[in-house]
């Protein structure tokens, strides 16, 4: 091969090759890319050279019946459908299967040979009754090494025989009754086991890591645990995790300074309340200090004088967008309350009308000038709208007179006012208010009024104001009607009447009166209409006889009064 | 050419050589001893007495590890010089086998990482040494029972003397982490320092083959195996409970692979044991054979079970670590007695390498049927519905290499000849896309069929006749293959918990 020596092209992965037969090209005109040295078999390389290997690999392809040779199986001389004599059944699906080995075989105990021994010499000293099985024999065995392992797992090391009362407990989930006869014989033959294998699980167990120093080159430890993979330690990683440790310590620090903060403006807050209330108690001493001393003021001292308003310098601060991370109204350094920055809602409606009333006095003025000479015979501003609306909907509700009012207003004076006139007054005023009664000076001071209202259902309601009622007559007759529609049950509660008492009616009648009683005892505080009869008459419809026997009964133990004038004072 | 010509074992240095008789023949020694009739270099690894006399456990150069084996006196010659381990060297091995202070002054310059290292391998290798099971050769069943204990007290007594064969220039070579037994330079020249610490790393994040030499125990452990029908002859040691080394032959339920040293036991156990096929679900299903999936996570035991199994008869598999981040496919045959087991493969959940495949194993008694080509297939398949590109774990052994070479040739050809029979031309991105193979794996078979040529200036696939026989001639032959059709699968997806290392 060292003949022809040319440098070949590297061959890319992505050349197309042209696929050839043997006998379409000449086999003196090419060389094969490389030679069995140079190809990676993936062999470990102490076994590459191995003989039959070798042998096999040269003649690769040409011959199959070079083989390495292997130590061949044979065939078992146990009968296998001993062994093996569950019938299998295929399925018609694939199989799906998830259960282990342990769920698959039951009692993990299995009788060696020398249990077998153990058993039948056992069993021979007992009646057939009470012999014990290999079924509970396992089971027994079972309970014992399980329990040891769970009790002593390390049982082979320090030599613990877990005692037969602990093995009772696991014993309790067999049949009792079978059983328990037995478990003590059982519990000495598994003892003297586990001694004869120095305390070991008496089934061969794997070994399993015990001590990393003396586990490490044994060959017979295996399946070891993997630890936690450890990524590869770099410096770019530790840059890495140093940065985000520095983090995570800077984001931790600044949540308690938060935290931090958050209680010191409660802190601040409790002082402030308290500091409040102080002032508050302070001031209601000097209230009451006023009020002892006779000073008097207005009610300031009560409150508390307002902020002085100062032109807030942060307000930047508030449209200076929010550290990013944090979710928290920023807190004023000052310590002031946001709202003493904000527009009151007064001051914005005042500002509202203030504008809004330029806007219509520029309006005014704007129009005057437009129709500056433009004289407007029809003297009010629109012309009435006339003849009826085309719209058939339309409810008269703007109508611009009224319905006359009730006939049952009795006063003779009243004079109706015509919708002719209505119409006529030069200024008809506000819509809902006109005057339609008498025009006389007593009411001209407090003229009535009308307004009218749709309510619900479209109904049309008439309010009236200050219309002068008409007079009541207040003779005994009438007022005595009222006497019966109390509800009251209180017999004693005699109804009053109120009565003018500068009546000249009543003054008249009460200057031809003695001196009446509730003059001389002022039993009724609230004047009456005095009684328009006199004391001593019989009839008198408020006294009541018991009353009057009363009265005359104090007389009597009084004895007689040296004036009659004086009786009537008592 | 022979490959034998170049020594493997025992080609650490100048050695003393001399004449030796079977009693001074010890641990370490090479002599020649005759293999298949034919006389071949053999080191001794252990030495033990049976009732038929002291038996040698031989590794024959340049031959595996699986035929290895425990020969008589009668089988080695003599007559011609061995070859001594190395005296310095064993006396530094004392001293190191002692833990006495001398191995900082021997290897001051060492790391202390090394240091742990080299002490590791001494344990290894003394614990092999104390484990020196009958492997009873299945050609001759010349069996030893009752023999261990003579055995034990023969192990350790060679202890002392124990491992052979590193030379002093072994010693100034700093990054040496040859085992101790077959150490050679020119390999050592070859293989990048892979430290035990690195390896056991990588190890621990992924992966499931240990290329370190010193991970592998030398010793076969089990003889003899009873496995549903057959009986297994193991290839490998594996690290089955200790106590079963005293055992002639263990017993493995064939269905869910638990393992017994004793008649009783596993007569017993099997009138438990309702399980009838792999602990997982179907996801496919032919006339011949069916797949399973199963989780190793969720099924602990029995892929524990499995992998000690299959360390049996992988070599360079290694079981330090737990089955957790794997899923295995296993490939079964049905009867009217249940799923058997024929192979299976282990599958990282999450390859960091593009691994689709980590272990691969057909059983022994399902060796040579075509087995293994279609768990390859079945590989393949799950990486094409996938949408990766997968290669097998490395190393392979000599039988995976073999294997692997066989699919990949096959698909290339095939597809290859489809192409050429259009006229097209292909790159080698095309052929790997196709068939989920990586590009370098279809490099790699281009050349090793020698099908990649340098023509006039061009680079050129050429398909050789020889092939193309090959093929039509196994065209007629009825060849089992998998029906992607069949496949009732989707890619697991594992949550960053499920993926987690630990427990």
């Amino acid at each position: 091969m060292a003949t022809r020596k040319v440098r070949y092209k590297k061959l890319n992965i992505k050349t197309p090759l042209p696929v050839l037969r043997e006998d379409q090209i000449d086999p003196s005109e090419y060389e094969s890319l490389t030679n069995d040295g140079q190809i990676a078999t993936g062999v470990e390389q102490a076994e590459e050279n191995e003989y039959h290997l070798q042998a096999v690999l040269r003649g690769a392809g040409v011959a199959a019946d070079k083989e390495i040779p292997v130590p061949p199986p044979q065939e078992s001389v146990l009968t296998y459908e001993e062994l093996y004599s569950r019938p299998f059944e295929e399925t018609h699906t694939y199989i799906r299967f998830s259960q282990t080995v342990e769920e698959c075989i039951g009692c993990m105990y299995d009788m060696t040979e020398d249990d077998e021994v153990f058993l039948k010499s056992y069993n021979q000293k007992r009646p057939p009754a009470s012999q014990l099985p290999d079924d509970d024999f396992e089971k027994i065995m079972e309970v014992f090494e399980d329990t040891a392992y769970i009790r002593a797992p390390f049982a082979s090391v320090d030599q613990t025989v877990v005692p037969y009362d602990e093995m009772l407990h696991g014993l309790h989930d067999l049949d009792r009754a079978k059983i328990m006869p037995h478990a003590k014989d059982i519990y000495e033959y598994w003892k003297a086991r586990r001694q004869a294998v120095s305390n070991k699980p008496l089934h061969p167990t794997l070994k399993f890591e015990m001590h990393q120093e003396s586990d490490e080159m044994d060959p017979y430890v295996c399946f070891r645990r993997r630890e936690v993979r450890q990524t590869r330690k770099t410096r770019a990683r530790d840059v890495q995790s140093a940065d985000k440790l520095k983090r995570l310590r800077k984001e931790l620090e600044e949540g308690r300074q938060l935290v931090m903060a958050a209680l010191h403006r409660e802190n601040l807050k409790a002082d402030m309340l308290k500091i409040d209330r102080a002032i508050f108690e302070q001031r209601a001493q000097l209230k009451a200090q006023k009020i002892r001393l006779g000073i008097k003021t207005d009610d300031d001292d009560l409150i508390n004088a307002k902020p002085q308003k100062r032109k807030a310098p942060e307000v930047p601060a508030i449209q200076r967008p929010p550290p990013p991370s944090q979710l928290r109204a920023p807190v004023r350094p000052d310590g002031r309350s946001n709202e003493t920055d904000l527009a009151q809602l007064t001051e914005r409606h005042l500002e509202k009308e203030t504008e809004l009333r330029i806007e219509i006095e520029k309006k005014v003025r704007n129009h005057n000038d437009w129709n500056r000479n433009h004289v407007d015979l029809t003297r009010g501003p629109l012309s009435p709208v006339s003849g009826p609306r085309s719209d058939l909907s339309f409810r008269p509700a703007t109508t611009q007179y009224l319905m006359t009012p009730p006939a049952s207003v009795s006063s003779a004076s009243l004079e109706e006012p015509t919708p002719m006139e209505l119409d006529n007054t030069p200024n008809p005023g506000p819509v809902f208010k006109f005057r339609g009664v008498a025009q006389d000076a007593e009411s001209m001071a407090n003229p009535p009024g009308y307004r009218r209202r749709v309510g619900r259902l479209n109904r049309l309601w008439i309010d009236r104001r200050g219309l002068a009622s008409p007079p009541r007559d207040v003779d005994g007759s009438s007022s005595d009607r009222w006497k019966y529609d109390q509800s009251s049950d209180d017999e004693e509660d005699t109804p009053v009447y109120e009565v003018d008492p500068f009546d000249t009616r009543a003054l008249k009648f009460r200057a031809s009166v003695p001196l009446p009683i509730w003059m001389s005892r002022p039993v009724r505080p609230i004047v009456g209409i005095p009684p328009p009869f006199p004391p001593n008459h019989p009839q008198q419809p408020h006294l009541h006889p018991q009353h009057q026997q009363m009265q005359r009964g104090r007389d009597r133990a009084r004895g007689p009064s040296p004036g009659s004038n004086r009786t009537f004072v008592l | 050419m022979s490959p034998s010509a170049e020594a493997t074992v025992g080609s650490d240095g100048p050695r003393q050589k001399g004449k030796a008789t079977p009693d001074s023949l010890k641990v370490g020694c090479i002599a020649q001893v005759v293999k298949d009739g034919q006389p071949r270099r053999a080191e001794i690894l252990s030495i033990k007495e049976t009732k038929s006399g002291r038996q040698f456990y031989c590794n024959f150069d340049n031959f595996n590890k699986r035929l290895d084996e425990w020969v008589p006196v009668a089988r080695i010659d003599f007559d011609q010089d061995v070859e001594w381990p190395n005296p310095e060297k064993d006396k530094q091995k004392d001293a190191k086998a002692k833990k006495t202070a001398v191995v900082p002054k021997k290897a001051p310059s060492k790391k202390a990482q090394k240091k742990v290292a080299k002490r590791d391998r001494e344990l290894s290798v003394a614990s092999d040494g104390q484990t020196p099971h009958p492997w009873t050769e299945f050609t001759e069943s010349q069996r030893n029972k009752g023999d261990d204990a003579d055995d034990k007290v023969n192990a350790s007594l060679e202890i002392g003397g124990g491992t052979p064969d590193m030379g002093p220039d072994e010693m100034e070579l700093d990054e040496d982490e040859t085992p101790a037994g077959a150490a050679k330079k020119e390999r050592e020249e070859r293989a990048p320092s892979f430290s035990r610490v690195e390896e056991i790393e990588k190890l621990r994040t992924s992966g499931s083959m240990t290329q370190n030499p010193a991970e592998i125990s030398r010793i076969r452990n089990i003889s003899k195996v009873e496995f549903g029908r057959y009986v297994l002859f193991p290839w490998y040691f594996s690290p089955y409970p200790e106590c079963f080394n005293q055992e002639d032959t263990i017993y493995i339920d064939e269905f869910c692979l638990s393992y017994f040293g004793d008649l009783k036991s596993f007569a017993r156990h099997r009138q438990k044991c309702t399980l009838q096929h792999p602990p997982g679900n179907e996801i496919y299903r032919d006339e011949a054979v069916s797949f399973f999936e199963i989780d190793g996570r969720r099924q602990r035991t029995w892929c524990r079970n499995l992998c000690l199994i299959s360390k049996m008869f992988l070599d360079h598999k290694t079981l330090y670590y737990d089955v957790d981040p794997f899923l295995f496919y296993v490939m079964t045959k049905r009867d009217q007695f249940g799923n058997h087991l024929i192979g299976y493969f282990s599958k990282e959940k999450e390859s960091t390498d593009g691994y689709n495949v980590a272990c691969i194993l057909t059983l022994p008694q399902y060796q040579r049927q075509g087995y293994g080509r279609l768990l390859i297939q079945f590989s393949y398949e799950l990486s094409k519905i996938e949408g990766k590109l997968g290669s097998p774990e490395k190393p392979l052994s000599d039988l995976g290499l073999l294997s692997y070479r066989q699919y990949w040739s096959e698909n290339i050809v095939d597809l290859l000849l489809t192409n050429s029979e259009r006229d097209e031309r292909v790159t080698i991105e095309y052929i790997a896309t196709q068939l989920s193979m990586t590009t370098q794996d279809v490099e790699h078979t281009l050349q090793a069929l020698r099908m990649q040529v340098y023509h006039k200036g061009e680079h050129k696939i050429v398909v050789p006749e020889k092939l193309i026989k090959q093929r039509e001639k196994s065209k007629t032959k009825q060849k089992r293959l998998i029906d992607p059709d069949r496949i009732q699968w989707k890619p697991p997806v594992f949550t960053a918990s499920n993926r987690t290392w630990g427990w």
